[in-house]
This record gives structure tokens, sequence and C-alpha cells, in this order.
């Protein structure tokens, strides 16, 4: 116990460095994802078919649909992409995708255009969580628009509001009320996943904490350190659900 | 079904399109000095001489960048172009470590420090994590590892390495009041172990044909002992001393038998010249003293290889 | 001159037609009913007249212009579409209120947004604003609910909520305002509210096309029947025509399953 209270402020100093970088990277995947799984999200549900001429032709020859003008009419391109894209993402384990995105380009360009610092590994690490979180979020966003029923767009658009005056004015306070508690448990999830950024040497709080272990600053061996950065996970993941609650109370003020 | 054959053909397409783009510009070439690790490690298996070797042109040290094409600039040329010595280290007393100011400092650390000053470059260190140290080094994020690194065959094997410097050995961990029942290489048989995976405490405990479990760090293998999960763990002997024992968060663990002595050396990126650099540079320095006298600052003199 | 002019509509979803050429001219002031079972196309003509569908062919034109006209591609241009269906109001069987807004709020929103279209709206802000507020206020108490306005609609009952759906399309002065079976979602002891509204709004001579299944209202409230079956029309005439003497079989028999 004793010793504990002797290596407590070295530690703590230690476990704030740490939770510093696990806290930045948690709010710049949240600015960077939140937009962007919009963006993916539009472009999943996009239905431009720069070929359904073709396929509109053979039917009105043929008489009746086949399977090639069916593939034509329904070809959308962008969706299918960014469908993939998605695909990618969502289902490959993100240490894989933040080992990928860190290294590639040094190993197969032989040009580390990350760099090899703190700041470049950060860097790194943030485009590898926006790019997968905003694959989450957009079908989380895709759920939510999808939820928001169609009468709703019609008396919009019987009203002659715009495509965009809809979605801003109608839909999306409407898909925010739907999302949060998914999103909810998406950012308790990204909490904890900032961890797995220790893969590229990224010194968040774990390995802050872990540094102890194999000694570090006169302390090792001190396994209590590990142990204590639950209390930081805690606590952050406790704010954040007290600020979604928060939200939640916010929009109950009406019924979707 | 059809359209499943379909979305396969353009996800296998996809695929191919991406490695193409990265093979291309893999093989044109990066401007600068660079020239792909991989090439380096296809061209030139062997160690190349400091000097320029036979069949390359003058022009290197001009460094126009049409001749990169033709003649590889060598990976000292590289580290000098770029004015800083990237040092990939983790957090290892007293090798590589932080002072109160969070500088690094240590034996390897002042060593590193100096061999930059001679090569005319800055350094820096870099924390990395030790599984991916070849990764940090072909991906050109570090320039060399510099940490009380065994040399194990896969290290060889992977890496361009110095002469080793340091003596080090693998040692068994066992709680305090067992250990005076395992004294000896054959008493511990029957134990059951926790090695750090791809460790030289692994290649001991398969020499020996020890019953164990390969862990992801030492760290963990001396948790899995503290825990009563393993029974024993086999670890460096640098590293047991500062992380068992009175004074530590093991207080009840111990380190009995050395199982073999081992040595420590830096690693290159493949093919790399620096690796004879830093011989020369460990020869000279421990000629004039200077190694020795900086081996005593952190108390590991008795450890140090003659150069 | 009609206000509406309806002329050979057809609309097919897939190989199914469920317009076969539907024609009709409504003249202003006046109020049709369309009846005829469901499936009979009712609510894809009033979903047409709204540009919520695209009808295959035929033309629908408004004091004599041509809003549509399935021979001329330019008349089916998505960026008038919106201009255009400001002659048309509707008002939903699911009253499609926005939950996030408040009675005022909904009977307000298009008109703000379509008043910042206005070239002088920087000038005349406070005073357009103003226009429209009490604008609002005043259908809503039209309604009976002038004090309901800052409820929301999940605090209103479905009639209420009903009228105030009507509010809403009022608010933009339709030339024409179309009901699609507006009390079909209704507990029956509500739908009295509504169709009181509805019949107080012909009494003023707002010109309405209304698809419904209360034939008594109907009668009551109509200068013109329609009656649709499938996907043509198969009877129009007076109130009294139609209800009184049918002339079709398939009439008769509707309206003999409707009286009970």
């Amino acid at each position: 116990m004793e010793l504990i209270l002797q290596q407590a402020p070295i530690v703590i100093r230690s476990l704030n460095i740490g939770f510093l970088q696990t806290l930045k990277l948690f709010v710049i995947t949240l600015i960077g994802a939140l937009p962007l799984g919009l963006i993916i999200s539009f472009g999943s549900m996009s239905s431009w078919a720069p070929l359904a001429f073709i396929g509109r032709n053979m039917e009105r020859k043929n008489g009746r649909a086949t399977a090639a003008s069916r593939f034509f009419t329904g070809f959308c391109p962008i969706s299918l992409i960014v469908k993939i894209i998605v695909w990618v993402f969502r289902g490959t384990p993100l240490m894989l995708q933040l080992l990928i995105i860190y290294y590639f380009p040094g190993l197969v360009w032989g040009n580390p255009i990350w760099g090899s610092g703190e700041s470049g590994r950060f860097l790194a690490s943030a485009v590898a969580f926006i790019i997968n979180y905003a694959c989450y979020f957009s079908e989380i966003y895709r759920g939510g628009i999808q939820g928001v029923p169609r009468g709703q767009q019609e008396a919009g658009q019987v009203l002659g509001m715009t495509k965009g005056q809809i979605f801003f004015k109608v839909t999306l306070l409407q898909m925010v009320k739907r999302i949060v508690p998914p999103m909810g448990n998406e950012c308790i999830t990204l909490v904890k996943d900032t961890s797995l950024a220790r893969i590229i040497a990224l010194q968040e709080i774990i390995w802050a904490g872990q540094a102890f272990l194999k000694g570090s600053q006169g302390i090792s061996g001190a396994i209590w350190p590990l142990f204590f950065t639950g209390v930081y996970y805690l606590i952050f993941t406790g704010v954040v659900t007290l600020l979604l609650g928060w939200l939640e109370r916010k929009l109950s003020y009406f019924r979707a | 079904m059809k359209k499943l054959t379909k979305i396969l053909a353009l996800v296998l397409a996809l695929a191919l399109c991406v490695a193409l783009c990265a093979c291309s510009s893999g093989g044109s070439g990066t401007p600068a000095s660079t020239g792909s690790s991989l090439d380096e490690y296809k061209d030139k298996d062997g160690n190349l001489p400091t000097e320029a070797p036979e069949g390359t042109e003058a022009p290197e040290g001009t460094e126009t960048p049409e001749v990169v094409e033709t003649a590889e600039a060598t990976d000292s040329q590289y580290v000098k172009d770029k004015g800083v010595l990237i040092v990939g280290i983790t957090d290892f007393a007293p090798m590589d470590y932080k002072d109160e100011n969070g500088e690094w400092i240590g034996f390897d650390a002042d060593m590193a420090k100096a061999f930059a000053a001679h090569l005319g470059v800055n350094v820096e260190f870099v924390e990395i994590d030790w599984d991916n140290k070849v990764l940090e080094l072909d991906g050109k994020t570090i320039d060399c590892v510099w940490n009380g690194m065994t040399l194990r065959e896969e290290v060889l094997n992977s890496m361009e390495c110095s002469k080793p410097y340091c003596n080090n050995a693998q040692v068994v961990i066992v709680p305090v009041d067992v250990a005076d029942q395992y004294q000896t290489a054959d008493s511990i048989k029957d134990l059951a172990f926790a090695v750090e995976a791809g460790s030289a405490g692994e290649d001991m405990a398969v020499d020996y044909e020890l019953n164990y479990t390969p862990v992801k760090s030492q760290a963990d293998a001396i948790m899995e002992v503290a825990s009563k999960t393993s029974d024993a763990a086999i670890i460096d002997s640098l590293m047991a001393a500062a992380m068992v024992g009175e004074g530590t968060g093991y207080e009840n663990l111990t380190y009995t038998v050395g199982l073999n002595s081992e040595e420590y050396g830096v690693g290159f990126r493949k093919g790399s010249d620096l690796a004879d650099m830093l011989d020369q540079f460990f020869a000279a320095s421990y000629s004039d003293g200077t190694m020795i006298e900086c081996a005593e600052t952190y108390g590991v003199q008795a450890a140090l290889i003659a150069q | 001159m009609s206000v509406l002019e309806v002329k050979d509509l057809r609309k097919s979803f897939g190989k199914l037609e469920v317009l076969k050429g539907i024609s009709f001219s409504l003249e202003k002031g006046d109020t049709i009913s369309i009846i005829g079972s469901s499936g009979s196309g009712k609510t894809t003509l009033l979903r047409c007249l709204n540009f919520l569908e695209t009808p295959n062919s035929g033309i629908i034109s408004v004091n004599g212009e041509k809003l549509f006209d399935g021979a001329d591609s330019a008349s089916q241009r998505d960026s008038e579409i919106r201009k255009k269906r400001l002659h048309f109001g509707l008002v939903f069987q699911s009253f499609n209120l926005f939950p996030q807004y408040t009675a005022l709020g909904n009977v307000k929103l298009a008109s703000n947004l379509l008043a910042k279209e206005r070239l002088d709206y920087q000038a005349h802000k406070k005073d357009i604003i103003a226009e429209i507020d009490e604008n609002a206020r005043g259908l809503l108490s039209q309604m009976g609910l002038a004090d309901k306005i800052d409820l929301y609609p999940h605090q209103l009952s479905g009639g209420q909520q009903q009228r105030v759906a009507i509010a809403r399309a009022l608010a933009l002065s339709p030339d024409v305002l179309c009901f699609d079976e507006p009390t079909s979602a209704l507990d029956p002891e509500l739908t009295g509210e509504v169709l009181k509204v509805i019949l107080s709004l012909a009494e003023k001579y707002t010109t309405m096309v209304i698809v419904t299944h209360e034939m008594q209202f109907a009668r009551e409230v109509s200068s013109q029947v329609l009656f649709m079956d499938k996907g043509v029309v198969a009877e129009c005439g007076t109130p009294e025509e139609v209800f009184g003497n049918p002339k079709n079989e398939r009439t008769k028999q509707f309206l003999e399953r409707y009286s009970g």
C-alpha cells in the first residue's frame, strides 16, 4: 500500500498523458466520422443508375423485363462501390486496418507518409478510426433515415419543400432521435477501441499503464497502474453515458 | 446466384487494381534517395561494404534524382539526407529509459546519441511495439532497433545486425517460497512455463523441451507466474533484475537458474551499410574508453563485450 | 374555365395499370368526391395530381395552364415539379404531421421556407414573418384549435392532428385542396369534427377533391361525385344522380354494400 502511494504521483502523471491521447483520438474520431458517416450513408443509398436507360430501352423493345435489363436498370455504381467499402471496413478487424494504414506506405511505396514520431502515429490512427467508425455510423444513419416514415418526406414534398429542406427541417431531427441509442453504443465501444491504437505504438492510456509493468521511470513490475486505467475508462464511459442520456431527454419533447 | 458471381468478380478486379497500383508505385521508385527496402532486400542479399560497391557509379554523393533508379543510394546516405537517425526503442531500463525531464537516457540511448553525432545527424527516439520492429524498420518509420535486442536467429535473418556489444542471459522466474527447489536446469523440467512469444526465452523453452505457453510480452509472462496461472517464466536477466524482487511490484518472485548466455546487438534494415559503420564506431569508442565509461554510468560494464 | 382539368390520365406500376384513362374537370369553388372500392385507383389519382407519382400519359392543367403533359417531356422536369405542386394541397390519411414541430410550427414551416425565396424577403423580413404567423394562427382557430397551437402532434387527438394538417395545407393557399381518405385513420367518434371542418370549407367555396368512404358526407359536401372502378371512371354526376339514381351496375352494387 505504501509502495502504491509512493508510486501514485508518477503513475498518475503518466496515465494522464496517456489518457489525453485516448481522449484526443476519441474526440477527433467523432468529429471526423459523424459527418463522413452521413456522406457514406447517402452514397450507399444513392440510386444513380447511369445505365438505366439501356435497361429501359431493352424492356421497351422486348416488352418485358429480362435479367440483363434488370441488371442495367438496377446498376447503381456509387451505391455499389460505397457498399463494398463499408463491407471491407466493417468486415475486417480495426487492428488490421491500423497496421495496414500505418505500415503500408513505407513498406510498399518506400515512403513512410505518416512519419515515425508520436504525431504521425496519431494521424494514422485517427485516419483508420475515422474511416472505420464512419462506416459503422453510415449504417446506423441509413437505418435512421429509412426508419423515418415515407409520409414525412411526402408531406414535405406536397408543401413545396426542396430535398435539402426536407432533409434538414423534417427528416434530420427525427433520424437523430432514432439513432441516439445505437450511436451511444458505438461511442462507448469507441472509448474502449481507442486502446487498439497501441498496436502501432500510439502511447494511449493502456500503453502508459503497461509501461510500469515492464519498467519505466524507476517503477517496474507494478501491476496496479494497468488495472487503474480501468478507472479512467469507467469515468470516461460514465461521462459519455450521461451526455447521451441528456441528449435523449432533450429530444423527448416529441415522439417520432 | 448470378448476381453473386458478378459481385465476386468485381471485388477481385478491384483487389487486383489495388495490388497493381501498389506494385507499380513501388517499382517505379519514389524520388529522392530512398529506393524501396524490398528492392534492396532482393538486389543485394549480402552485407554491403561501407564504401560504394564495385558496380555502382560514382555519382552517389551528388544525389541527382535521375541516377537513383540505377544506382541505389545507401542506407547511410538516406539517413544523412534526411538528417535524423530514428531509433526504435521500448522503455527498457537500463538500456533505454526516460529521466525526470522526459529525456531518453540509458546505455543504448547514450550510445545511439553518440553514433548519430558521429554520422553528423540528429537522433530521434521512437517508442515502438516490440512485435512490429521489423515492420517499423522496413516501413522506414525507424532506422534501427537499439534496445537491448538479443541477436536471435530470427533477428539476424530479418535485420542487418551489428556485432554483439553486451552479454545477457535467460533466467527462470519462480515464486520466492519455492525458489530453492529450482536452482538447476534439471529441476525445472516439470514446471508449466510462460514465455514471450518469439523471444529468446521461447527458444530456451524449446531447447530444454519444457512445457510452455507463449504470451504477448515478458511482462505478461511474469504476471502469469504472479497470478499462479503458470509455475515459472523465462525472461532476460537484465529485465528480471528490474522487474522482480525487493522494491518491485513482484516482491514474492525471484529468478534462479540462468539457461544460457546470449548477446545484444543493434538491428538495421536488411542490407544497410549502417551496421558496418556502427561496428567501426563501437571499435573506436571501445578503444578510446568512451564506451566503457558510458557502460559504467548505467552499471552494465560487467556485461560489455570487448570490441 | 375550369380550375382543374384532367384528361386521359394513365398510370402503371410495372405491368399493373392502375389508372386507365381518367378524365374529369372541376369548377372553382366546387367540391368533387371520389368514391370506389379499395384498389380502384382513387389514391393513385390524388398522388398523381400532387406529383407524388408521375403519370405515364395524360394531361393535368390548372387554370388553363398545362402542368403535366405525358406527350411533352419538358413538362416533366424535376426542377419545376416543386413549384407545380404548390397549386395543390394534400391532406393525408395518416396526417403526416412533423412530430418535432408544434401545431403552429407545422402550419408555418413551409410558408417560412417559401418566403425566403421572395425577392423582397430581406427588406421586409419582419413584416413577412409576422404575416405568416398571423395567417397560421387564424387558420388554426378557424379549425377550432386556438388553444392547441403550442402543443406537439403526439399531445393531440387524431381528429385534432388532422385539423392541424388541414390548416397546414391551407396555409399555402392552394388552388385545389385534396383529401386522401381524411377520416379513415380516425376513431369513429373523432371523424365528425374533421368532416365538419371540411364541410365549412366547402361552404366557403374552397375547391376540393375528396377521396372518401363516408358516403353520407360525400353526398352532403360534393357538387360532383365520381365513382371509380378498376382504374376507370364508371360514373360521374351530381350527388343526387350518383347516389339517388345510379346508372352503372357496379355503382349500384358498391352503394348497396355501403348502405348496408
